[in-house]
């Protein structure tokens, strides 16, 4: 149930006896604006490792073990058109830890989120320096992964022109170096102040026991941010980039522009479109590009409803560019042409439904489910409404949602070698 | 057609398993859980990449195989002469995977329809090998790639890295993929041969959590399993043995490869073959909490390397244990990788004389590795995966929960005084190549 605990501070409780914990998570919502995302980042490292009662990150492990074993973690993610910082907390469920885990579970998140380590009123000068200096480390290290390399290469190409798509929910070096105490302090303050804050608990819990915990977070009234989920790209020229590495696997991606209404009947036939083009070991590019002609180690595609956004990534031998792209297009024209089987549709969509019931025992994805239904009311986030929906397509809908893809974006990411 | 057949609760664990083994040997472990919407099955072989060495089914001459074979039969596992069974579970809408790891292979698939015949897809298709000339020319292709793959991986160099210099002359020390050079000697004449000695249902375990019936399970399983016709069983006569040697152990080597920070790994090798009883698997428990009092997050040591800047939040102390080999390695990016390793090696050498091992740290440490048990089995995978892991050892996953809730501060200090040997110890480096 949804309850608001003042304007713009809503708590979420869903209880179930399914699992063996309870899941915390207490969000900050705001517009997605590029210049703030280093900023974001770095505070959830900097909350991490140092608030007033654990001034170090020993100290708040040792509080976690107390607790059980519980998991904390702070993150950083964007949905659409705006950008949140989660912060969640697993505990051991209290009828098996017999121990009042979930009190003292929002009592830690109150210490670490809402009373940071602040010695003259602005965070540690050396815990600055420490963490910038991590998250530089990381961010620097973020190309040692290539198909992360190439993946975030291709949504800077896609989305050019726009900061705050192109750049990814962690911000970039360079913001991160412009990142002062007083601008982080500032971010600190703007987030616990003007955030829209959605509170999920998941778990064998009651309202009436966590709604009084929730309350004692002691979050403020602020007045209600406009928020939007959807982000559509507007349609641009084809854009081309070819990078070079020393890699021993190429890397392919197309990105797309995959026009629909968020939760609306394109929704749904986008996501039965990119399961049969890309999106299950099933799919056209797994079976002929991967399997039939042994022309890549991975064929996959996958579709971002929030931005519209279908992006397809291979791992291939550069010297087959050309085919492979050639393949790819073959496997996108046989849907949007219908050269496909309705038995295999029908066993793409009974896929889609066997997931979905499987992801209901995951205790993620149902926190997830009431996130995104306290952001959209569209969402449904009961499985029934789902499967109507998915049921619902029909194979004209896949191939129109096939043939309205548009090509954006092609990245390339070659070896060293064969320049 | 079932043999024994048992039903034993855990209520430390809330949890109930239901076992038997039928005539052919096949042991079954079987976890319902109604709250559930799927069910995960996993059908594993004790048959793993160390493998590499053994006497076939029949004969008395030992083989050596080309690395990489075990992970090689997995995949053509799925490919039958007229059909992939992969689809067959997509038909239903079910996932399958498979894995190979050092010491076993698994297939698996989950559901939340048509439990049944994924059921008998999975037994059949696992029971069913066929291997032809040219459907192994077209694996080699697939494999390949995946094996360059991780070639363009640091960590994974890293990892092989210092595994091979505490193992030159054993095969964990080779990735189960093999290589490119020892997959190209795979005939179908070898994966029959391998297939014939390991396959065999006494050296199986099928292990099921999720939403459905046991008694049912068993039913159909046995059924099945009676329906087919199976060579008598054989003993299985292994040649890879126990490796706790320290005289061979390569004490350093580096590499430069493409990446931005170095990475600094040591390695510590495990001299005593632990037995897979109650009295091994609580020596494992042990290092696992000892690692954790003395490197974990919580450790005076770690926030001290932390603030100095020697060690970033990658910095993991992990402790490998299985049949044949038990190590620790302790690794991280690093801006100065020799720092990093050489204070790793003087906290080893100081054996069990460690400032962190206290009982209250202990207490807090035991209680969090309880917690973080119980908070593993909200996954059905991760319950199916623990137990089958488990399966070829006489201690079964749940009961790993007594082994742990009576481990001592005294199993730890004597852990330490074993395991933390100077002598025992490599590095290995990971450097930035120079610009050109």
């Amino acid at each position: 149930m949804r309850i608001q605990l003042t304007t713009g501070v809503y708590l979420n409780v869903l209880s179930t006896a399914q699992f063996k914990t309870t899941r915390i998570a207490v969000h900050f919502i705001a517009p997605a604006h590029a210049e703030t995302f280093a900023a974001r980042t770095l505070l959830t490292s900097v909350l991490e490792t140092s608030s007033a009662r654990y001034p170090t990150q020993a100290a708040l492990s040792a509080a976690l073990e107390a607790l059980f074993g519980a998991s904390f973690g702070i993150g950083v993610a964007k949905d659409g058109s705006t950008h949140r910082v989660t912060a969640t907390l697993n505990l051991v469920a209290d009828q098996l830890a017999q121990a009042p885990l979930l009190e003292q579970g929002f009592a830690l998140l109150r210490e670490v989120l809402l009373n940071p380590l602040l010695p003259e009123g602005d965070f540690s000068q050396s815990v600055f320096t420490r963490e910038q200096k991590n998250l530089e480390d990381y961010l620097a290290s973020l190309d040692e992964d290539r198909q992360l390399q190439a993946n975030l290469a291709t949504q800077r190409l896609y989305f050019e022109g726009n900061a705050d798509q192109a750049t990814p929910s962690f911000g970039t070096v360079d913001q991160l170096a412009q990142v002062t105490l007083g601008t982080l302090k500032a971010t600190y303050q703007a987030m616990i102040a003007r955030d829209q804050i959605e509170i999920v608990v998941l778990g064998n819990v009651t309202d009436e026991q966590v709604e009084p915990l929730a309350q004692q977070l002691g979050f403020a009234q602020r007045p209600a941010v406009p928020l939007a989920l959807s982000y559509r790209p507007p349609a641009a020229a084809l854009r081309e980039q070819t990078a070079f590495a020393h890699v021993n696997q190429a890397k392919l991606n197309l990105a797309y522009l995959a026009p629909s209404t968020l939760y609306g009947r394109e929704h749904f036939a986008n996501i039965v479109m990119n399961e049969l083009f890309g999106g299950s070991p099933l799919s056209l590019l797994f079976t002929n590009v991967r399997e039939k002609a042994s022309l890549a180690y991975y064929a996959n595609s996958n579709f971002d409803p929030f931005r519209q956004y279908l992006v397809v990534q291979t791992g291939i031998d550069g010297a087959s560019r050309a085919r492979v792209q050639t393949l790819i297009e073959a496997q996108l024209a046989k849907v949007a042409g219908g050269a496909f089987s309705d038995a295999l549709l029908a066993q793409i969509k009974e896929g889609l439904l066997n997931a979905r019931q499987a992801a209901y025992d995951s205790p993620r994805f149902l926190a997830r489910q009431e996130f995104l239904h306290a952001l959209a009311a569209a969402h449904q986030p009961g499985y029934a409404a789902f499967a109507a929906a998915i049921t619902a397509v029909t194979k004209q809908e896949v191939m129109n949602a096939a043939q309205a893809l548009k090509l954006q974006a092609v990245y390339f990411l070659n070896e060293q070698e064969a320049r | 057609m079932v043999k024994v057949s048992t039903q034993t609760d855990y209520p430390a664990v809330g949890e109930t398993l239901h076992e038997a083994t039928l005539d052919n040997g096949l042991r079954l472990l079987l976890v319902p859980r109604p709250a559930y919407h799927q069910t995960y099955a996993m059908f594993a072989v004790n048959y793993g990449g160390i493998d590499v060495r053994y006497q076939p089914a029949g004969k008395q001459e030992m083989v050596d195989d080309p690395e990489g074979i075990a992970h090689f039969l997995e995949h053509k596992l799925f490919e039958k002469e007229d059909h992939d069974a992969f689809a067959l579970f997509g038909q239903t809408g079910a996932s399958a995977n498979a894995f190979t790891s050092t010491t076993s292979t698994a297939y698996l698939f989950s559901t939340s329809t048509q439990l049944a015949q994924n059921l008998t897809t999975l037994l059949d298709f696992v029971q069913d090998p066929y291997f032809s000339t040219q459907t192994v020319a077209k694996e080699k292709g697939i494999i390949g790639q995946e094996i360059q793959m991780y070639q363009d991986d640091p960590s994974w160099l890293l990892y092989y890295g210092i595994v091979g210099n505490l193992y030159p002359n054993h095969p964990v020390a080779r990735d189960v993929t093999g290589t490119v050079a020892s997959i190209g000697k795979i005939t179908p004449e070898l994966l029959y041969q391998a297939y014939r000695t390991f396959y065999q249902p006494s050296n199986m375990t099928l292990t099921m959590v999720g939403n459905f019936d046991p008694a049912a399970i068993l039913a159909q399983v046995a059924a099945n399993q009676a329906a087919k016709t199976f060579a008598p069983a054989t003993p299985i006569v292994r040649g890879v043995g126990f490796d706790g040697d320290l005289a061979e152990i390569l004490p350093y080597r580096a590499a430069d490869l493409p990446v931005i920070r170095p990475k600094s790994a040591v390695g510590l090798k495990g001299q005593r073959d632990l037995e897979e009883g109650p009295a091994g698997t609580t020596v494992k428990l042990a290092i696992e909490v000892l690692l954790e009092m003395v490197f974990g997050d919580s450790s005076p040591l770690y926030q001290q390397w932390y603030d100095d800047g020697l060690v970033d939040d990658s910095f993991a102390a992990d402790y490998t244990a299985s049949r044949t080999f038990n190590y620790a390695t302790f690794s991280g990016d690093a801006d100065d990788p020799s720092a990093l390793s050489d204070a790793v090696a003087a906290v080893i050498a100081r054996g069990a004389d460690q400032p962190s091992l206290t009982q209250a740290r202990f207490d807090r440490i035991k209680q969090a590795a309880l917690g973080k048990y119980y908070m593993s089995l909200n996954s059905l995978e991760q319950t199916a995966g623990q137990l089958s892991a488990q399966s070829f050892t006489p201690v079964n996953a749940f009961a790993l929960v007594d082994l742990l809730k009576g481990l001592t501060l005294a199993d730890v200090q004597a852990a330490a005084a074993e395991f933390f040997d100077a002598d025992a110890l490599s590095v290995f480096h990971v450097r930035p190549e120079a610009k050109a």
